[in-house]
């Protein structure tokens, strides 16, 4: 569930967005932290198993003799009832937790956006069903849609992504809605559809680029409230399954034991709270470029 | 008034039929055999084709939708394959353990929540309002399942504080036992004046309703900080310190009055992110409410149970939303539709 | 002549932003005697407003006076403890704003804000502050009382908004009422209303009225004397008739011969050619040299003084008191 979206509608001018954002985080500390994690994420999830220090335990393999090491400078974050290595598991779960969220975000947008521009584009008929539809998906609390559709697919990441893809298109299809409804009455697109320019076209070549602000910044948001949403998932044992390094299952792997070998649960899940509370940070920024009557 | 209430509900009631639609779709078009898993693993062919005709499962889908309808207004929500008890009996007999964590969470969260923006907004860029926003995001970034591990560690482990899990200490039932009237321990134990019993329940209570409370705390702080600020930079509270009126009153009644408007649906939308945060809570202080039961039913694959418990939770989001419009149209007498 | 009731003595306002410093008065003076109409006019960005609101001590958090003195009743206003000056607004000194359907809270009833207003400085039981309410909405046109006062603000129109924000300007009796563009909002046949409510209330009540407003007809209706402001300062001041009979500063001439005036002939408008300048603090000499008409040198180089033309009449400008400005 995201924490704030953008109110549906509001256009975004697209001229030196770039330039805007690089002196509101120069000039925000938090923020700046905020992209610096992100970056850190990055770097982590492409480069993980050549930067963790033990790379093969970090994708599953045991070293039983070293097991339930406290964290020391040989394993700053300790070690796993199996004896792997918790830094190198963390770091090398950067690359599934982002690589989902982006899945899940992208396959969101890849719904949601088009249903929602035709919908804000044609009005009428069209626009009620689409609506509809959309609001008949967004009146279930949030994760409870994804958790039932995981419970008939049955477990696993690839079930998850799909269930969390499915649960979040509807907020998509609102905000293209929202941007399509007010780009439709401006004059260029008037003109567009007075030379005889088709529906499909004016969307793909009108509507969608610039409605695409707004809509990334969303998307920037929903990626972190994603990263927790599959660890919430993967931690009740709907996710992902072992020895996948998923952050969220590395917290249950780690509870049972947790009162005295505390390490296990707290650094995979600090690691999803620093990368959700990192892009909480940057889209809190985000927001307030472009939407000024937001939060400050 | 009671126009207005019939003219929602009688929206709200077709969307219950859409999401009805799509919790049935959810449970038949799922590609294992319901039957089979009902039955178990060690099922013969032949028995399995039994069940199905029993089940109904045989028979064509717009048929067996009807009937699940029908089923549903009639309260037969189906039989937990888990438990083998009806699940509505299972879903409502569950369901005082939980309201009474949301309760507490939602009691906790909500004052504090607002409490917390509006002397944000009043403090606004000097110290209380930079720890805030820092609690409030804290808050929503916070994964409640680590929040509850983390607490379990401080308090009970490292501080002996606070019990670990569970609702109630089970010695109780021996020494002073619970009547139970609403299913509400603070309150049964209240009415009856059992305050040995009332302590153990209220310590055990603080920790999960605590870590339910983070997320709720954080949203609603930011959103009245932001409505505050919106509030505070309107022309009537100018023309309210042209009139000489103290700065209190302009924050605590005339402003925040209208901060709160948009306050209440950010409280629905908390209490609406209570509804599935408890399953989370709930397994991890091993609390016996509907979450702990649901999160079995999906690992068991008890699609009674589960169906049953998501086309509930939809129902209850739907009445959230109507509350939250009814207190919406108090607050604002703009909106009034009497 | 008795001592001014309010004096405004070289005022000036700075604006503090991360992106510099601009100045938004730069000294500026202003009397207003017991029981006196003063008109304050000049066009949006002038000042007036700012020195409304500095009078009150309502300047927003970015303004800063940098220089002079507000003194009502010989009292000095600038530099007072914020819990002395809420005493002094809405009992002694009220205001009453431009959009009466913003200036009122949207969810309250009317009554219960006016209640707010009087409980704020006097402690009356709770049937005489409802008298005194009563009896403040019929002193301005509003005698169906239990209407207006169980009201919220959407539900009234916006004339009777009007009144109702006057009647509580007039609560607690002060002896200044700054009235900022009252009118501006209001239909031509509503603003002839209330500028008639405005002068018969001062006459039956004999407060001053500091009367703001961009708008030289009405000023010329209420006023007794007109201060006129250009960017930041004080162009000229005059009674009434004494300015529109004889304007004496280049700008108020060029203001009034903008006015469009129904007549036979199809006449071009009339305007005065430029921009008001941005931030008159940079400016060394006269503010509106670069725009006037009959501007010579010295108007560039050199601040021109307030010149005493007798009557009253002031005028900053150098040439004020040659010719009758066309």
């Amino acid at each position: 569930m995201t924490i704030e979206v953008l109110r549906p509608g509001v256009v975004v001018p697209r001229a030196g967005i770039l330039r805007r954002f690089r002196r509101a985080v120069l000039a925000d500390p938090l923020a700046l932290a905020g992209v610096a994690v992100i970056a850190l994420l990055v770097v982590l999830a492409v480069l993980g198993p050549w930067i963790a220090p033990y790379p093969g335990q970090g994708a599953g393999e045991s070293d039983v003799p070293a097991r339930m090491l406290g964290p020391s400078f040989a394993h700053p974050f300790g070690t796993d009832g199996l004896g792997r290595d918790m830094l190198s598991r963390v770091i090398v779960g950067a690359r599934p937790a982002l690589v989902v969220s982006l899945l899940v975000v992208g396959l969101a947008m890849l719904i949601g956006v088009p249903l929602g521009a035709l919908a804000g584009y044609r009005r009428g008929r069209l626009d009620a069903l689409i609506m509809r539809v959309t609001d008949l998906f967004l009146a279930f609390p949030p994760l409870l849609l994804a958790m039932a559709i995981v419970a008939a697919l049955g477990p696993g990441l690839d079930h998850a992504a799909l269930a969390l893809a499915i649960s979040w298109w509807p907020w998509y299809a609102r905000l293209a809605r929202g941007t399509a409804t007010s780009l439709r009455e401006r004059p260029f697109i008037e003109a567009a559809r007075s030379i005889g320019v088709g529906d499909a076209t004016i969307l793909r070549r009108h509507i969608v680029p610039n409605s695409i602000t707004p809509l990334l910044v969303q998307a920037t948001i929903d990626i972190g409230t994603v990263i927790l949403a599959a660890g919430s998932l993967a931690f009740l044992g709907l996710g992902a399954s072992p020895p996948t390094p998923d952050w969220g299952l590395m917290v249950a792997e780690g509870r049972a034991y947790v009162l005295d070998q505390w390490w296990l649960s707290t650094f995979p899940g600090l690691a999803i709270f620093v990368a959700v509370l990192a892009f909480n940070l940057v889209g809190d920024l985000l927001l307030d470029l472009l939407d000024p009557r937001g939060t400050k | 008034m009671t126009r207005f209430i019939a003219r929602r509900l009688a929206g709200s009631a077709a969307v219950l039929l859409g999401l009805s639609l799509i919790t049935f779709a959810l449970a038949r078009l799922v590609p294992s055999n319901p039957a089979a898993v009902y039955i178990g693993p060690k099922a013969r062919p032949e028995d399995i084709a039994r069940v199905a005709q029993e089940l109904g499962l045989d028979r064509p889908l717009p048929i067996q939708y009807v009937t699940y309808m029908l089923d549903m207004l009639t309260g037969d929500w189906g039989t937990s394959i888990g438990t083998k008890r009806p699940v509505l009996e299972e879903i409502v007999g569950r369901l005082p353990a939980t309201i009474e964590l949301i309760l507490a969470a939602m009691l906790l969260a909500v004052p504090a929540g607002i409490l917390l923006g509006v002397l944000s907004a009043r403090w606004q860029r000097r110290p209380p309002d930079l720890v805030v926003r820092v609690v409030s995001i804290v808050g929503v970034s916070l994964p409640a399942f680590w929040l509850g591990l983390l607490l379990q560690i401080l308090f009970f482990r490292t501080l002996h504080l606070l019990p670990l899990t569970g609702r109630v200490d089970p010695d109780l039932r021996f020494t002073s036992p619970i009547v139970e009237t609403t299913g509400l321990y603070l309150l049964d134990t209240a009415l009856s004046g059992n305050w040995v019993a009332f302590r153990d329940v209220a310590w055990h209570l603080v920790l999960p309703a605590l870590t339910l409370a983070a997320y709720p705390i954080g949203l609603i702080a930011r959103m009245t900080r932001a409505s505050m600020l919106e509030a505070l930079g309107q022309d009537y509270v100018r023309a309210a310190r042209a009139a000489g009126i103290g700065e209190r009153l302009i924050t605590y009644r005339l402003a925040l009055k209208n901060a709160l408007i948009p306050v209440t649906t950010v409280v629905g939308l908390t209490l609406a992110y209570s509804l599935t945060g408890t399953f989370f809570v709930e397994v991890v202080y091993n609390w016996p409410g509907l979450g702990t039961f649901t999160v079995k039913g999906l690992l068991n694959l008890d699609y009674p149970v589960v169906m049953g418990v998501t086309l509930f939770g939809a129902v209850g989001y739907v009445v959230i939303n109507l509350a939250v419009d009814l207190a919406q149209s108090w607050l604002d007498p703009r909106t009034r539709v009497a | 002549m008795s001592a001014a009731l309010l004096a405004v003595r070289d005022l000036a306002v700075s604006f503090v932003t991360p992106d510099g410093t601009t100045t938004g008065l730069d000294g500026v003076s202003v009397d207003v005697g017991q029981g006196e109409i003063v008109g304050l006019v000049g066009e949006t960005g002038c000042g007036k407003t700012l020195t409304g609101l500095a009078i009150l001590g309502l300047l927003p958090r970015s303004a800063r006076v940098t220089r002079g003195s507000i003194t009502l009743d010989g009292r000095e206003l600038l530099g007072l403890a914020d819990a002395e000056l809420r005493r002094l607004r809405g009992s002694s000194v009220a205001m009453v704003f431009q959009n009466p359907a913003s200036a009122f809270n949207p969810v309250f009833t009317i009554g219960a804000q006016m209640r707010h207003v009087l409980a704020a400085h006097e402690r009356l039981p709770k049937a005489a502050a409802d008298a005194r309410i009563r009896e403040t909405l019929a002193e301005v046109g509003l005698p169906e009382a239990d209407r207006i006062l169980r009201a919220y603000p959407h539900q009234l129109s916006g004339g009777m908004l009007q009144r109702a924000m006057i009647a509580g300007a007039l609560l607690c009796r002060p002896r200044l009422l700054i009235a900022d563009e009252p009118t501006t909002a209001l239909d031509v046949t509503i603003e002839a209303q209330i500028l008639r409510l405005i002068r018969r209330l001062q006459e039956s009540r004999g407060f001053s009225v500091l009367f703001i407003t961009h708008d030289l007809g009405v000023i010329r209706t209420v006023s007794d004397r007109v201060v006129v402001l250009y960017a930041g300062r004080v162009a000229e001041s005059a009674a009434t008739e004494a300015l529109f009979g004889r304007p004496a500063h280049p700008y108020t001439g060029g203001l009034m011969a903008a006015v469009p005036r129904s007549s036979a002939r199809r006449e071009a408008l009339a305007s005065i050619p430029g921009s008001v300048p941005a931030d008159v603090g940079a400016i060394a000499g006269c503010a509106f040299a670069e725009r006037c008409p009959v501007a010579i040198e010295r108007c560039r180089a050199e601040l021109p003084e307030a010149r005493d033309l007798g009557g009253g009449h002031h005028a900053a400008c150098h040439l004020a008191g040659q010719e009758a400005i066309p």
